[in-house]
């Protein structure tokens, strides 16, 4: 089986992997590197809770090969985390009772955070848009979109 | 079988090489949208793909008016501020933000129904699509681009490499009717051109998706509406023939029956609005 070497950045730090060709983003987060905040849904592009940052732009790892993503800077919840306490959006999304089984709560979180990245003041007609490609299926979506207004107001000072 | 090899080519010249030196065994990909979920499910199980992500095919640029895109540029892009209007909002109906940031326009030509969003928009527009091959090019109206049921006029060692829409010369309008609002298959989708000479239409382009093998224009009702004005009786003749003239299926979404109804109805209410522009 021949293997190839993939170099990336993954949350800020140089990275690198041996794979088989075309392993997927998803599997080399999960199983080779033990990152498992992204998570393993339909892996069809369906679902969204595979969905990191693409310097800085949402995509679904689960559709992605690692060779393409070498050289370019990966985002995981991992890497939204701080050492001590929570995001304001995890704080927003835990506050705001917007977790329930928690499974999509990654992807909506990473692809909230690309929205607040280039939209600081999203409206919530945007922001159902933007989480459209995420599916919850036992929280409710209304605690989420809360959620992120919440966040947009902590991360702009408080104004909305 | 799983993958034995993974080539990323790093020019349009290197990837029609690819092609020529590996035949039709080599499978090609773009963003990966459509190909990746079958790799995953165990339904394709190629031995050799070639992803084109590198292969220099993601601009966008202005020539004469026109818009010229490259074939890899991913259907985010499309929503940029100097993008026809028409493709602007074609591009927000197809997928989801996560699968606009992979999946590719030149994608969008060869997914079947009901998807292939874009692609109606770009058969009203009458895009011309640049086929490469290792030697040499050629260039096709996507109005004659399709042959039928995921098959193109493409030959195994040919890439699209380019779509060339000419400048939208008339009323435009853009319809995506689904189940959802936003991140659905489509029941119907419509894509029209209109050019007026006064309260008269000089040319028409009806354009359909998810009501055929591929996106097709509906050509009966296009010449039933030349020289025509666009009122209520106009309207609903051209709605009907239309309808009539599509060749729906039946899906998990919507059954042929509803697909033909809602053609005749979607398309009478989008050019009912296009009346009233001025
Ligand atoms: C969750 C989800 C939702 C979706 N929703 C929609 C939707 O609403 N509307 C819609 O239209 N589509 C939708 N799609 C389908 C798909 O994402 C898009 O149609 C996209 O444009 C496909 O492009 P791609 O580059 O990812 O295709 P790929 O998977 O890379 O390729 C698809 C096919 O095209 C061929 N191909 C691609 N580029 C070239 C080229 N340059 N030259 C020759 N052959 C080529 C490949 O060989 C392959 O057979 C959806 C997909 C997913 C996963």
């Amino acid at each position: 089986m021949p293997a190839t070497i993939v170099r990336f950045i993954l949350n800020g730090r140089p990275t690198e992997v041996m794979v088989r060709p075309m392993m997927t983003l998803q599997t080399v987060l999960r199983e080779v590197l033990g990152y498992t905040a992204t998570k393993a849904g339909c892996k069809q592009g369906g679902c969204g809770s595979c969905t990191v940052l693409v310097n800085g732009e949402p995509m679904v790892s689960c559709l992605l090969p690692v060779e393409d993503v070498a050289d370019q800077e990966v985002t995981t919840l991992e890497g939204l985390t701080p050492v001590e306490g929570l995001h304001p959006l995890q704080q927003a999304f835990f506050e705001n009772f917007a977790t329930q089984c928690g499974y999509c709560t990654p992807g909506m979180i990473m692809v909230a955070k690309a929205l607040l990245d280039h939209n600081p003041h999203p409206d919530r007609q945007t922001i159902i848009e933007a989480l459209a490609g995420n599916y919850c299926r036992c929280t409710g979506y209304e605690p989420i979109i809360r959620a992120v207004e919440d966040a947009a107001r902590r991360l702009n000072g408080g104004r909305p | 079988m799983t993958v034995q090899s993974y080539y990323l080519p790093r020019s349009l010249a290197e990837a029609t090489a690819l092609l020529a030196e590996h035949g039709p065994s080599l499978l090609v990909m773009a963003g990966g949208t459509v190909v990746m979920p079958l790799i995953n499910e165990g339904v394709s199980t190629p031995e050799k793909v070639m992803g084109l992500r590198r292969a220099g095919l993601s601009y966008l640029r202005r020539e004469d008016g026109a818009l010229v895109i490259g074939a890899t540029t991913p259907l985010t892009r499309l929503l940029e501020p100097d993008v026809f209007p028409l493709l602007r909002e074609a591009a927000r109906h197809t997928a989801t933000w996560s699968i606009r940031n992979m999946g590719t326009v030149g994608g969008n030509l060869f997914v079947p129904p009901p998807a292939g969003d874009l692609a109606v928009a770009l058969l009203a527009l009458d895009a011309q699509v640049r086929i490469v091959r290792a030697g040499g090019e050629r260039t096709v109206p996507l109005s004659g681009f399709w042959t039928g049921f995921m098959q193109t006029v493409l030959a195994a060692d040919e890439l699209v490499a380019e779509i060339r829409v000419p400048e939208p010369a008339g009323r435009v309008a853009f319809r995506k009717f689904g189940r959802k609002q936003a991140n659905t298959p489509a029941i119907v989708t419509l894509a029209v051109h209109l050019r007026m000479v006064g309260d008269r239409v000089a040319d028409a382009r009806l354009a359909l998706g998810a009501v055929g093998p591929h996106p097709l224009r509906a050509r009966q009702a296009e010449a039933a509406l030349v020289g025509r004005p666009l009122d209520a009786d106009t309207v609903a003749a051209v709605s009907e023939l239309a309808a009539a003239e599509c060749e729906p299926f039946t899906d998990a979404i919507a059954s042929d029956w509803y697909r033909r109804r809602m053609v005749k109805v979607q398309l009478a209410r989008l050019l009912t609005a296009m009346a009233t522009e001025v």
